[in-house]
């Protein structure tokens, strides 16, 4: 038979029994449907916690240190301690090197307490020296101002902003404006204690005046928190702090922020930093972890579904069992009139595996429209729950349905039809055909 | 070797302690486009010889030769193959699709033979058009009398253009009127050059018979032959 034959009579078949087929899809609809919304909501759940990470450019960035851990572990075995290879602008240069890398920025904090005082506002802030005068490389969006990072200026995370405030005002105050910072001169107050000769520490403090160049905009990144000042004038800073001069040869950085050319190579990148002896963090590792967790609850839920799908099979193996001892006479003429075995097997196939395909269409519509019905329940529940918090970050239950799982659905569905079918089809055409004509 | 010639042909069946030979040891052969009427008790054998001749089923033993074929040669498919192309079957109870029309259920054999749909209906409505008919193409079997059931059974057997035509008791569910009338079909299908075989308890239709073969337990126990009638149709 041709398959254009085949689909045809197949169509006729299930259409001349319509009520008992729709009957038994509804099995499958739920099965299907159960699938859907399951891995659905797991895809939901993950795409929520996605969300929560942090920005897209930290993805494809590597944050390098010295390797303490390594060295703890030593001293916890009984070794001795010694401090480990510091990240020297040598070190800098070979990660720089690696294939695929973009750049590699070393940073290094300021070893004094630092303030930060703007008229009467003043703000406590963690000053960064970064390796780098120009910011665009690592992918930040800028709320204002400019990337460019020159001696004497700073740029600032925007959550920076919401640490000013007047120390002699007790009441609430209102967070400074971009355009309160942006190209407005500061001043950054350093204090260091020094021994004054006799056993006594004495404060010394020192102040730098500072312009605003550019506003970070805040994306849920280690970056919205930080002051970053050039790495030289920190060094110096830090020079001023310890009374010795940085020493390229010995000293090392803070660490290096590497900035890879593309997401994907990130885990390669940061494996090859491992292997020269240091350690190479990447939130990507903390991701993996993260999906791997919803691939394992996207599994267990489409197993719950899976097992309605099952119970589903059952019903389409019995509508096909019985649809043959109904059939028997139709099957002993099918084959008197000319059908092979081989059209008998294909046509009972095709029928099963229609009805799980039928199913499956219902049961993929249904599940979005469950989907769309969550959706809707879970904003307005959570916006009646989060309203009572500040701000914060705001959770929503919410169900997000991939392509692939309806393709896969509907794939899924008809090939449980298959299946189910395949016992009651071969039993079909293995009638031998006058058994078939005399069964009245 | 005559069109249909069968040797030693034994069907027998196993019922618990006892055999029931349906057919024993029978040697039959009957020329191309003859017409012949089994006749015999019920039980004799007559459906299961039918049944054999047309490759529904197997025999226990014994050979079949049909239009130069060693059907025992056959396997499943070229059997099927042998039932589509070169014999068409008409039963008692129709065996028609109750939920297929008159014009569906004569097509359903092309439906196997890869036929393109408008040629299927064309020539299921000029066979509807022989058996007389046409005009309740679109009728479904229960809203057609006994009598034009059998046409369109007999229409779907003819679908294909069989060269042997196997009936068995054509006329049984049917009334005098309409079961004549089936036989006169048959009769006129024999003279257009089809071989025939009739299984009927009929006495007129062996007005049109050449070759009357009468079974009992399972063997024949008379054979006649009626020369004018093969001369007719030769
Ligand atoms: N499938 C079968 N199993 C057992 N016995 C059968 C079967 N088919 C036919 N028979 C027996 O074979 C004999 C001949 O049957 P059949 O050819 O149908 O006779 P007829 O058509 O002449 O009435 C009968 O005794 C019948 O009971
Ligand atoms: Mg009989």
């Amino acid at each position: 038979m041709k398959p254009r034959e085949l689909i045809s009579l197949i169509l006729l078949n299930l259409n001349r029994r319509k009520g008992r087929v729709l009957l038994t899809a509804i099995g499958v609809v739920i099965g299907t449907a159960a699938v859907v919304v399951l891995v659905s909501l797991a895809q939901g759940l993950k795409q929520n916690a996605s969300a929560q990470f942090g920005n897209i450019a930290e993805m494809s960035q590597i944050s390098v240190y010295p390797d303490w851990e390594a060295q703890m572990m030593i001293e916890a075995e009984g070794g001795e301690y010694t401090s480990p290879p510091p990240i020297t602008p040598d070190v800098v240069e070979e990660i720089g090197a690696i294939p695929l890398v973009k750049a590699a920025i070393p940073r290094t904090g300021v070893y004094a307490m630092t303030i930060l005082k703007t008229g009467k506002l003043e703000a406590w802030a963690n000053v960064i020296g970064i390796g780098t005068d120009d910011l665009s490389v690592l992918g930040l969006e800028m709320a204002s101002g400019t990337y460019e990072l020159t001696k004497g200026t700073v740029i600032i995370g925007e959550e920076v902003l919401k640490n000013f405030y007047d120390p002699n005002q007790r009441a609430e105050q209102e967070p400074l404006a971009l355009s309160d910072l942006q190209d407005q001169h500061m001043t950054l107050e350093l204090t260091k204690w020094s021994e004054d000769g006799s056993g006594n520490y004495i404060e010394v403090k020192k102040a730098l005046k500072l312009r605003v160049a550019g506003i970070i905009r805040a994306s849920r990144s280690e970056w919205d928190y930080s002051v970053y000042m050039p790495l030289n004038e920190v060094l110096e800073i830090n020079a001023w702090v310890n009374g010795r001069r940085f020493d390229p040869k010995k000293d090392g950085y803070e660490m290096v922020t590497v900035v890879a050319e593309d997401r994907e190579s990130v885990l390669n990148i940061a494996s090859q930093i491992n292997d020269m002896g240091f350690m190479a963090y990447t939130p990507q590792e903390f991701i993996q972890g993260v999906n791997s967790f919803f691939v394992v609850l996207q599994v267990i839920f489409g197993g719950v579904g899976g097992i309605a799908l099952l119970v589903a099979a059952i019903g389409i193996a019995n509508t096909m069992t019985m649809a043959i001892l109904e059939r028997t006479r139709e099957i002993g003429l099918m084959k008197a009139v000319g059908a092979t075995n081989q059209d008998v097997l294909s046509i009972f196939l095709g029928e099963s595996a229609s009805i799980g395909f039928i199913g499956g269409i219902g049961g993929v519509l249904l599940g979005l429209l469950l989907g769309e019905l969550i959706n809707i329940f879970g904003s307005v529940y959570m916006a009646g729950q989060n309203s009572g918090m500040m701000g914060g970050g705001s959770a929503t239950l919410s169900v997000a349905t991939p392509p692939w799982l309806i393709l896969f659905a509907l794939a899924f569905s008809t090939l449980i039809g298959l299946i189910s079918g395949v016992y009651p089809a071969v039993q079909a055409a293995s009638l031998v055909p006058v058994q078939a004509l005399k069964n009245e | 070797m005559d069109y249909i010639h069968t040797e030693a042909l034994n069907k027998h069946y196993e019922m618990g302690h006892t055999i029931v030979k349906a057919l024993n040891g029978v040697d039959l052969s009957l020329p191309e486009k003859s017409l012949s009427v089994v006749m015999g008790p019920s039980g004799s054998g007559k459906s299961t010889l039918l049944h054999l001749l047309g490759g529904l089923d197997r025999p226990t033993s014994g050979e079949i030769y049909l239009d130069g074929s060693k059907l025992s040669q056959l396997d499943e498919n070229d059997l099927a193959v042998f039932r589509r192309k070169t014999v068409g079957f008409v039963f008692q109870s129709f065996n028609l699709i109750q939920s297929f029309n008159a014009l569906e259920n004569v097509s359903f054999p092309m439906r196997f033979m890869n036929v393109p749909r408008k040629q299927r209906i064309e020539e299921a409505l000029f066979y509807l058009e022989q058996v007389g008919i046409a005009d309740r193409a679109s009728h479904k079997p229960s809203e057609l009398s006994g009598g034009e059931q059998q046409r369109v059974a007999i229409a779907r057997a003819l679908i294909n253009d069989p060269t042997l035509i196997l009936a068995d008791e054509p006329t049984g569910n049917l009334d005098t009127a309409s079961g004549y009338s089936i036989m006169e079909i048959l009769a006129g299908l024999n003279r257009n050059g089809r071989t025939v075989l009739v299984v009927t308890h009929d006495p007129r239709m062996r007005q049109f018979a050449s070759h009357i073969i009468y079974l009992l337990d399972g063997s024949i126990v008379k054979e006649s032959v009626y020369e004018q009638a093969v001369q007719q149709v030769s």
